[in-house]
C-alpha cells in the first residue's frame, strides 16, 4: 500500500471510491479537469488541474468534489480515499471539461511534432496543491497498458533485453481539439495552434474530422485562416468554405492572393461562389472575377494580380519607403516592375537590385529593359521553360496591348507541376 | 425535356459520375479470389440451388455500406477511428488483431488466385506470384489513389466477363428462374457452411473500413447523399450480377457433368471441355484480374486501418521513416502472403477455411459495433439509422452469429 505521487489516467477511470471508513460512496467514471483562466503567456507551464469528479452511485451518475483526496495503490489497481464528498451542480462545472471523455484515445495536436497524435493514456501527478495532467502518453507502452499486455510483453522483451517503447508529450506541447461533446466555452480555443506553420496546419487540419476541422479553422485568425485555406487540397478547401458562415469565408478569401481565391471558387458551387463575391470587398472581388474568366489551361490563370509597379522615374529610396509601408507579401516581392503612364511593361528589377544599389539612383539605371514575358492567353506549357532557363521568380503577364496583367510565381509553377498533392 | 430540365440531367449525370466510386469498386473488391471460389464450389456442388442466397446477401450488403458511408460523410471520420473513439482499447485490440490474422490469409488468397490463373495460361507460379507482388507494391508505394482508382474501375468493369462465361454454358434459365423463387435444397452442415461462405465472402469484414475511408477521401456531403446512395445500389447489383453469372456457369456445366472441384482454377480448368477453351480462359482472366485487384486495396487497407486504430502515422504520401509501422505492416502483409503460396505443399485449404472462420467472428463484431456507432445522436445527430435499418441489421447479426454457432457445434452432435 503506497500513495501514489504520479499516476494514469486509465487506471483511475472504473476505480472504486471509499470514504475514510472504508464505505464504497461510488465508481469514478470521468474527472473534470480546468484550464488556468489566464492565458496571458502561452509559454508558462499551464496544467489543468482536477476540480471535480464524475461518479456512477448505485444506477445514478454524480458530479462530485471530494477534500482531501488520496489516490493508493495495491497489487496493481488503484483505490481511491476521501474524507468528504459534495454534490456538486453542473453549472459550476463550466470552463472544465472531462479529461477522458475529450482526451483518452481521441486525437491531439504534438506541437513540436507539429502533427496529429492519438493518445493511449493520460499520465497524471498529485501535489499538496491538487492533481494537475502532466503528460499525454502516445507511445506503445501506454497501448499495451491499456490493453492489459504490458508485464507478459516486457517479461517477452527482456529475454531479448530490448524494451517497450514510451512516449509522453508534456502538456505544454498539446493542443486537444475534440471538444465536440462540451458545453466547454474556451475563452481563447486553440491558441498554441497559431504558432504552427500554416502547411503543417493544413495538413493537421486534414486529418480531423468534420466537426473540429470547421471549429479548429474558424478559431484561426483571418491572415492564418487564409495562409492555410491556401494550402489545402481542392477538395478540402471546398469544405471548409463550406462549412463556414458566409461572412467569414468572405473575409477569408479576401485575405487570399486573387489568384488562389479564383482557383478555390472555381471549384464551389456556383450559387455559392455568387454569394462570396458578393459579400467580399467589391476591390477584392473585382480581380477574382477577373481571373475567373480564364480557362485552366492558360496562363490567366495561374498569375497573380498582386503585384508591385513603379514608374521609371523613381529612386531606390522611393520603392524601398513604398514597400515599409504596404507590407506586402514574400510572393509580391519575388520581381517588381516598372510600367509607364499607359501601365505598359518596361523593365523589372529584383529584391537584390533594392539591397545593393545606392538610395538615390532612379529605377531606370538599375532595371532589366525588355524583360521575358508572357500573355494572359498562352498556353501553361512554356511556362516552367522560361522560369529554368532565366532563373526567374516571377515571369510577367501581359495582355495583347502590352499591358501589365499580373505574374506568374515559381511557387505556383512548381504547384502545377507536381500536380495533386498524393493521398490515400 | 425543356431545356433547363435537360440542363439539370445532364448536371445530375455529371455530378453523379463524379462522385462514382466507392461503392462500385467496394462492389467489386468483395469478388476476390475467396469470393471467385466460393461461387464457382457453390456452383459446381449444388447446382442452381443456392442462387437465391444471393438475395439476402445482396440486402445486408447494401445496408452495411449505406451505414458506412452515412457514417463517414456525417463524422469525416474513418470507422477504425469511430471504434477506437468510442469502444476503447480492447475491443479495438480484438477487432484489429483478428482483422490482420484474417488479411494475411485473404491475402494469401489472392495470390493463390493469381497463381491459380495464370496456370491456366502455362505461367509458373515461381515466376507470376513474386512478378505480381513487385507490381502491387511497386504500384501502391509509387503510385496515387486518383490514379488507382480509375485502374480499379477499369478492373470493375473487366469482371462483367464472367456474364460471357456463363452463356457460353448454356444455362437453363427456366430452371434458374424456379431456383431462385422457389429454392429446395435440404439445410445440413453441409450447405449451411456453403450459404454462410457466400454472405461471408460478399460482405468481408474489412470492406466497412475501407468504404467508409473512401466516401471521406472523396470529400463527400450530405446534399450528395441520393447519388452517394445510387453508387452503392450499382455496385451492389454489379457485386450479386457477377457472383450470379460465376455460379451459373459453374452449375450449368461442372453441376450437370458431376464435376466436383476445390476452388476457382479448377472451375477454369473443368470449363475447357465442357464450354470451350475460350470460356476457361475468359473464366481465368477474370479470376487473375479479381485477385490483383484485391491484393492492390487489402494488405493496403489493412495497414492502413491498424494504424489508424493505434495511432501510427500512415498514408502512402508519407515517407518510409515517417511511418515506419505503416510501411512494415504493408509490406509485411504482401511478402507473408507470397512466402506462404510458394512454399511447396502450403495449407492452402486450411488457410482459407480458417480465414473464412476469422472473419465469420469478426462481422458480427464490426456490424455491432457499426449499429451502436450509427445510433449515437452525439455522433451522428440527426442522421442516426431508422427503425427499419436498425431492425434488418439486428436481423442480420443474430442470423449469421447464429448459423456461425450451429457450424461450429455440429461437429459435435
Amino acid at each position: 500500500m503506497t500513495s501514489l505521487t504520479t499516476f494514469y489516467l486509465s487506471r483511475l477511470i472504473g476505480c472504486k471510491l471509499f470514504d475514510a471508513r472504508e464505505n464504497v460512496l461510488g465508481i469514478i467514471l470521468d474527472v473534470y479537469v480546468q484550464l488556468p483562466m489566464s492565458n496571458t503567456d502561452i509559454n508558462k507551464a499551464q496544467r489543468p488541474k482536477i476540480v471535480a469528479f464524475y461518479i456512477k452511485q448505485g444506477n445514478k451518475q454524480l458530479n462530485v468534489t471530494l477534500t482531501n483526496v488520496q489516490i493508493v495503490k495495491f497489487n496493481t489497481r488503484y483505490k481511491v480515499q476521501c474524507q468528504a464528498m459534495t454534490e456538486l451542480p453542473a453549472e459550476l462545472l463550466n470552463h472544465t471539461f472531462l479529461l477522458k471523455e475529450t482526451i483518452l484515445d481521441k486525437q491531439i495536436v504534438d506541437i513540436n511534432g507539429r502533427k496529429l497524435v492519438r493518445v493511449n493514456d493520460v499520465r497524471m501527478v498529485a501535489l499538496s496543491s491538487g492533481a494537475f495532467v502532466v503528460a499525454a502518453d502516445v507511445g506503445l507502452e501506454g497501448l499495451v497498458r491499456r490493453i492489459g499486455i504490458y508485464k507478459f510483453l516486457r517479461t517477452a522483451l527482456h529475454l531479448f533485453g530490448a524494451k517497450i517503447p514510451s512516449k509522453f508529450i508534456l502538456w505544454d506541447d498539446v493542443e486537444a481539439i475534440d471538444f465536440s461533446s462540451l458545453n466547454i466555452k474556451l475563452n481563447t480555443p486553440f491558441t498554441k495552434l497559431n504558432t504552427l506553420h500554416p502547411s503543417d496546419l493544413a495538413d493537421i487540419i486534414e486529418e480531423l474530422g468534420k466537426d473540429s476541422k470547421t471549429s479548429v479553422f474558424s478559431s484561426l485568425d483571418e491572415e492564418t485562416a487564409a495562409d492555410v485555406l491556401e494550402e489545402l487540397e481542392a477538395k478540402e478547401q471546398v469544405q471548409i468554405i463550406e462549412s463556414l458562415s458566409i461572412e467569414k469565408a468572405a473575409d477569408v478569401l479576401e485575405k487570399m492572393p486573387a489568384d488562389e481565391a479564383a482557383d478555390l471558387m472555381e471549384n464551389l458551387e456556383e450559387e455559392r461562389a455568387q454569394q462570396l463575391l458578393k459579400e467580399m470587398e467589391p476591390e477584392a472581388s473585382e480581380e477574382v472575377r477577373d481571373l475567373l474568366e480564364y480557362p485552366n489551361s492558360l496562363v490567366g490563370s495561374l498569375m497573380t494580380t498582386d503585384i508591385l509597379t513603379f514608374k521609371e522615374t523613381q529612386t531606390i529610396a522611393d520603392v524601398i519607403a513604398y514597400i515599409q509601408q504596404q507590407q506586402p507579401e514574400m510572393a509580391e516581392l519575388y520581381t517588381l516592375f516598372v510600367v509607364d503612364e499607359q501601365n505598359r511593361l518596361v523593365g523589372t528589377f529584383t529584391m537584390r537590385d533594392l539591397l545593393v544599389s545606392s538610395l538615390n539612383k532612379p529605377l531606370k539605371d538599375i532595371m532589366i529593359d525588355n524583360p521575358h514575358q508572357i500573355h494572359d492567353y498562352e498556353r501553361l506549357d512554356s511556362l516552367s521553360e522560361i522560369i529554368s532557363k532565366y532563373n526567374l521568380l516571377g515571369v510577367p503577364v501581359t495582355n495583347e496591348n502590352e499591358e501589365l496583367e499580373g505574374m506568374v510565381i515559381i511557387d505556383d509553377v512548381v504547384d502545377d507541376l507536381l500536380g495533386k498533392r498524393r493521398t490515400m | 425535356m425543356s431545356k433547363t430540365n435537360r440542363k439539370s440531367f445532364w448536371k445530375s449525370i455529371a455530378i453523379f459520375l463524379a462522385i462514382l466510386g466507392p461503392g462500385i469498386i467496394t462492389g467489386s473488391v468483395d469478388n476476390d479470389a475467396g469470393g471467385i471460389t466460393t461461387y464457382s464450389v457453390a456452383g459446381a456442388l449444388y447446382g442452381n440451388q443456392l442462387i437465391w442466397t444471393l438475395i439476402p446477401s445482396f440486402i445486408v450488403l447494401f445496408i452495411v455500406q449505406e451505414m458506412n458511408a452515412r457514417m463517414g460523410i456525417v463524422t469525416g471520420k474513418g470507422l477504425a477511428t469511430l471504434i477506437r473513439e468510442n469502444a476503447g482499447v480492447k475491443v479495438t485490440f480484438f477487432i484489429f488483431m483478428g482483422l490482420l490474422i484474417a488479411d494475411i490469409g485473404n491475402t494469401t488468397t489472392e495470390f493463390a488466385g493469381v497463381a491459380g490463373s495464370l496456370e491456366v495460361f502455362g505461367i509458373s507460379k515461381y515466376i507470376a506470384v513474386p512478378l505480381v507482388g513487385l507490381v502491387v507494391w511497386i504500384l501502391v508505394v509509387k503510385g496515387n489513389y486518383t490514379l488507382a482508382e480509375r485502374i480499379f474501375l477499369i478492373f470493375s468493369a473487366s469482371l462483367l466477363v464472367y456474364i460471357v462465361s456463363a452463356i457460353m454454358g448454356h444455362p437453363d434459365w427456366r430452371t434458374i428462374g424456379h431456383a431462385i423463387i422457389k429454392p429446395q435444397n435440404e439445410l445440413n452442415g453441409k450447405s449451411l457452411t456453403m450459404i454462410l461462405g457466400i454472405v461471408g465472402t460478399t460482405i468481408a469484414p474489412w470492406m466497412q473500413f475501407y468504404m467508409q475511408s473512401s466516401v471521406i477521401e472523396k470529400k463527400l456531403k450530405i446534399s450528395q447523399y441520393n447519388y452517394v446512395l445510387v453508387d452503392i445500389l450499382v455496385g451492389c447489383i454489379a457485386t450479386v450480377t457477377v457472383a450470379f453469372f460465376i455460379m451459373i456457369a459453374c452449375a450449368s456445366t461442372l453441376h450437370e457433368q458431376h464435376i466436383t472441384i476445390n476452388d476457382a482454377k479448377d472451375a477454369a480448368l473443368a470449363l475447357k471441355p465442357l464450354a470451350g477453351e475460350f470460356a476457361s480462359q475468359v473464366f481465368a482472366f477474370g479470376l487473375f484480374i479479381a485477385s490483383v485487384f484485391s491484393a492492390v486495396i487489402l494488405p493496403l487497407a489493412t495497414a492502413f486501418y491498424v494504424s489508424e486504430a493505434f495511432g501510427f502515422e500512415a498514408g502512402i504520401d508519407k515517407k518510409w521513416d515517417e511511418a515506419p509501422e505503416f510501411y512494415v505492416l504493408y509490406t509485411g502483409i504482401l511478402i507473408l502472403a507470397i512466402i506462404i503460396i510458394l512454399m511447396p505443399n502450403a495449407p492452402l485449404i486450411g488457410i482459407s477455411l480458417w480465414t473464412q472462420v476469422i472473419n465469420a467472428i469478426l462481422l458480427p463484431v464490426i456490424l455491432v459495433s457499426m449499429i451502436l456507432l450509427v445510433n449515437k445522436s452525439k455522433l451522428m445527430g440527426e442522421y442516426t439509422n431508422k427503425p427499419i435499418v436498425n431492425v434488418i441489421g439486428w436481423i442480420t447479426v443474430v442470423v449469421l452469429v447464429s448459423m456461425s454457432l450451429i457450424l461450429l457445434v455440429t461437429p459435435f452432435l
